[in-house]
């Protein structure tokens, strides 16, 4: 047996890996109020192609930051699906769950299974070109944004907070705990918890995306993956190539270890470049140093599972039935006044640009520092899932933060000024008198008027002599929303004090009114 | 009885505590925001007794021990620049030494409201007023001392560097302190009628001084924040006292002894409080008020907006139950111009 003398490349490309998800976690963590700049903080939704392309084919304009994807697209011609391998943070997420002894000596899913992710990104293409976005909320990295802002994170606060709370408690451990509290926040963790009406949602899709590897290695990656789909179609065009040299003795380790199973023992240990991440297993699973990357140009072979003509016309065909179908629900009818939008993000009052122009990457999720904005479940019909809606009832659009804008990478959501941020109307708050502990408990209460944060205060009180509890009269401050300069905020909302919903709650005016 | 292995033994702990996190999570999906419960209910040495009498000695204790003879029961200081405004008046009340002891831990209670505005709009203390107090209780030889709020509009983070506070108080030599979520401590206030019970933050309660620095301005319910509301920044249920404002302001204040008060009267805000916004609403004064008699002080600083100590609620409250006098015509008061 030959001695290994190969530098490591499979701890090579861990380290790369490594680095590359801390990053991307740090880019997220920086990403809270603008810690960093947004133009920084998005770079990783900057250089992902299928964004880039799909909101530039939705949006029928070219997005100025997509150009990075450029270079995504530049690596993948010169080394094919190496971002996969090398850098997609979900790719090493899905490498830290291999779940082996769960998987057994089960058989891979049939080969046509790697046809899904062609079909997918064809979807999400052709539906982009009829301007809708929908399917984007699949992309890898968006959806590591989404798990990590609605799930991860918020449990990783409850756990410190909870431990915090505890120790804090036990005599000597206050001063260690204050401590290493100052360090952790405000930086890593939010001063005041942050809640997700939808954590449970995002969080299961993320752990069946995972148990999923029990099926296969890198199972997202391998059959349903849209990104992955889209650097394979054209890594067939790579320069550099996996080739098995001879002599061969056809011993199985690289075919057996593959993680992506793309090696063939029927073709001579072949692989599809398309399949393959470069993850380099295979030379240095090799006892005879038989593999090699060379560089050369050719196209790859077509594959089995490649979709053939008639599946593209069929995908292209259910966009269209797809989208008929979504734009045919109630609310492309009668839009829930509720539905509020990050500031500037409805034209006209209408929703279209949130539609055609949102990646669903929810980094404006991660960088509102109140947990205003929310990915959408439901609310915002099939069509709209993941896009951003504003719930006052669980954070406010604070008057001094424009960060939402400053770090969309598609712009769906406009950079704005903080001034101009500031006249920015969200929605209209209402008064619900038969809730309002003022209007119907006849009971001192201002908390709303307190907290607008307008100079000129879009809430004012007014002074009325009224019934008190016991019968005699009493001079009371009822609270009135001056609508002409109301910009729906929505702390008013936020920090109403009655139970459950607000009795006063922001909403898209019953007239249309010009903003 | 089976056996239960350790691996059972570790996969049961991990799903209860899962199922704990989960149920935390699922309250969150709840619009009412949850704030850790907490069990260990904790007198204070510094608490109020029940007679009223009792409730101003502790401080009294404290502060009017060593008072040289002479030294006035409110200082007022005008015309000059925040720094020096503060520094007179405190060493006409016989100096900071006389509140700040060597090695003692000091916190300055600022009013940061809210991130929105920088000192300018007067909705947030002037932080030449703050980084002065700073300065002088270092000088004292305070062990530290940390500077902090809790603003209802805007993260810690966001409004200590917009209100320009933390730049002077950093610049002093001071910290400043994010108040955080588990160190609200619920506690009694023996002494109180309206606000019985309240999470209140825990190093306020186990400082040895605390400075109350707020500054002055219009508050439509209240009337005007000053001193004694400027506490409510120190717990976290603050929308449970509107419903008998002056009473629970008091009862709080029969708690939280500030030792010294110092009223930012720089620049006062006379309507659209307590959030500001309009310069037009904002009224230059260039005055300070410093008295170890928190009631005093606001009773006083009532005056700069034509009200007078019987029209604030709270000041009416607080002085009934003794916790500072209001009747200002029998105070020592020694107003300097500089």
């Amino acid at each position: 047996m030959k001695k290994r003398v190969k530098p490591g490349w499979v701890t090579t490309r861990r380290v790369v890996q490594y680095l590359a998800l801390a990053l991307f976690i740090s880019l997220f963590i920086a990403a809270r109020q603008n810690r960093w700049p947004g133009e920084v903080v998005n770079i990783p939704m900057r250089l992902d192609p299928l964004l880039g392309l799909a909101s530039a084919l939705a949006a029928r304009t070219f997005v100025a930051g997509s150009v990075l994807a450029l270079i995504t697209l530049l690596l993948t011609l010169v080394f094919g699906r190496a971002w996969c391998g090398w850098l997609c943070p979900l790719g090493t997420v899905l490498d830290l769950f291999p779940f082996k002894q769960a998987r057994g000596k089960r058989p891979s899913p049939p080969e046509t299974w790697r046809k899904v992710k062609y079909l997918l990104l064809l979807l999400i293409l052709s539906a982009a070109l009829f301007g809708n976005m929908t399917l984007l909320f699949l992309d890898p990295l968006a959806i590591l944004h989404r798990t990590l802002s609605t799930a991860i994170w918020p449990a990783l606060d409850q756990i410190v907070t909870a431990s915090e709370t505890f120790l804090y408690r036990i005599p000597g451990f206050g001063a260690p705990i204050s401590w290493l509290d100052s360090k952790l926040r405000p930086v890593f963790l939010p001063t005041e918890p942050v809640f997700y009406r939808d954590t449970i949602l995002f969080g299961a899709f993320f752990v069946g995306l995972l148990a999923l590897n029990v099926l296969a290695p890198r199972f997202w990656c391998r059959y349903l993956c849209p990104l992955g789909g889209l650097l394979g179609l054209l890594s067939r065009a790579a320069l550099f190539r996996r080739a098995v040299t001879e002599p061969c003795q056809g011993c199985k380790l690289c075919s057996a270890g593959c993680p992506t199973g793309t090696i063939d023992p029927s073709k001579n240990y072949a692989s599809d470049p398309a399949e393959c991440t470069l993850c380099m297993e295979c030379l240095e699973n090799c006892p005879r140093s038989m593999v090699q990357f060379t560089p050369g140009f050719s196209l790859a072979e077509g594959q089995p599972y490649d979709p053939q003509r008639r599946e593209a016309l069929l995908t292209l065909g259910a966009a269209i039935g797809g989208i008929a179908l979504l734009r045919s629900n109630l609310l492309a009818k009668r839009e829930s006044p509720f539905l509020l939008r990050p500031p500037g993000s409805r034209e006209n009052n209408t929703d279209i640009v949130a539609f055609t122009r949102c990646s669903r990457c929810n980094l404006c999720v991660r960088a509102c520092p109140t947990g205003a904005i929310q990915p959408a479940g439901f609310e915002a019909g099939l069509e709209g899932f993941a896009t951003p809606v504003l719930a006052p009832r669980l954070g406010y659009c604070n008057y001094s933060c424009n960060a939402c804008g400053q770090i969309c990478p598609t712009q769906a959501i406009p950079a704005l000024s903080l001034e101009e941020k500031r006249q920015q109307v969200i929605g209209k708050a209402y008064i619900n008198e038969s809730r309002c502990l003022a209007w119907s408990d006849h009971q001192p209460c201002i908390v709303c008027e307190e907290m607008c944060p307008l100079p000129q205060k879009a809430i004012q009180l007014e002074v009325k002599e009224v019934w008190g509890p016991d019968g005699i009269p009493i001079e009371l401050q009822l609270p009135h929303v001056l609508r002409e300069i109301c910009i729906g905020c929505g702390i008013c909302e936020y920090k109403c004090p009655v139970s459950g919903e607000a009795a006063i709650r922001v909403y898209i005016p019953p007239l249309e009114v010009p903003f | 009885m089976t056996k239960i292995s350790r691996r059972e033994f570790l996969r049961l702990a991990a799903l209860t505590m899962g199922g704990v996190t989960l149920n935390h999570l699922l309250a969150g999906c709840s619009p009412q925001k949850s704030t850790p419960e907490l069990t260990t209910d904790h007198p204070l040495p510094t608490a109020a007794g029940a007679a009223p009498e009792s409730a101003a000695t502790t401080q009294a204790a404290n502060s009017t021990a060593n008072v040289p003879a002479g030294v006035p029961d409110l200082v007022v200081a005008r015309n000059g620049d925040p720094e020096s405004m503060v520094r007179r008046a405190i060493a006409a009340l016989g100096g900071m030494e006389r509140f700040v002891h060597p090695g003692a831990r000091v916190i300055v209670k600022p009013n940061i409201c809210v991130d929105s505005h920088s000192y300018e709009y007067a909705a947030t203390t002037n932080p030449w007023v703050v980084g002065a107090l700073v300065k002088m209780a270092l000088e004292a030889r305070a062990r530290s001392v940390r500077v902090m709020d809790y603003p209802f509009g805007g993260t810690a983070e966001s409004a200590y560097a917009n209100s320009g506070i933390q730049e002077q108080v950093q610049a002093a030599g001071g910290e400043m302190v994010t108040m955080t979520g588990f160190k609200y401590i619920s506690t009694e206030i023996p002494a109180g009628s309206a606000l019985k019970k309240t999470d209140v933050y825990d190093e306020i309660l186990t400082a040895d001084v605390l400075i109350d620095a707020p500054v002055a301005k219009h508050h439509s319910m209240a009337r005007l924040t000053l001193g004694m509301k400027n506490l409510m920044g120190v717990i976290r249920n603050r929308s449970a006292l509107h419903r008998n404002l002056g009473q629970s302001i008091a009862d709080l204040n029969s708690l939280i002894r500030p030792q010294l008060t110092v009223i930012d009267a720089v620049r006062i805000l006379m309507a659209n409080g307590p959030t500001g916004g309009n310069l037009n609403d904002v009224k230059q004064l260039d005055t300070i008020v410093a008295s170890p008699d928190v009631v005093a002080a606001d009773s006083y600083a009532a005056s700069f907006f034509g009200l007078q100590p019987a029209d604030l609620a709270y000041i009416q409250a607080g002085s009934a139950m003794g916790l500072g006098r209001s009747d200002l015509s029998n105070l020592k008061i020694e107003e300097l111009s500089l």
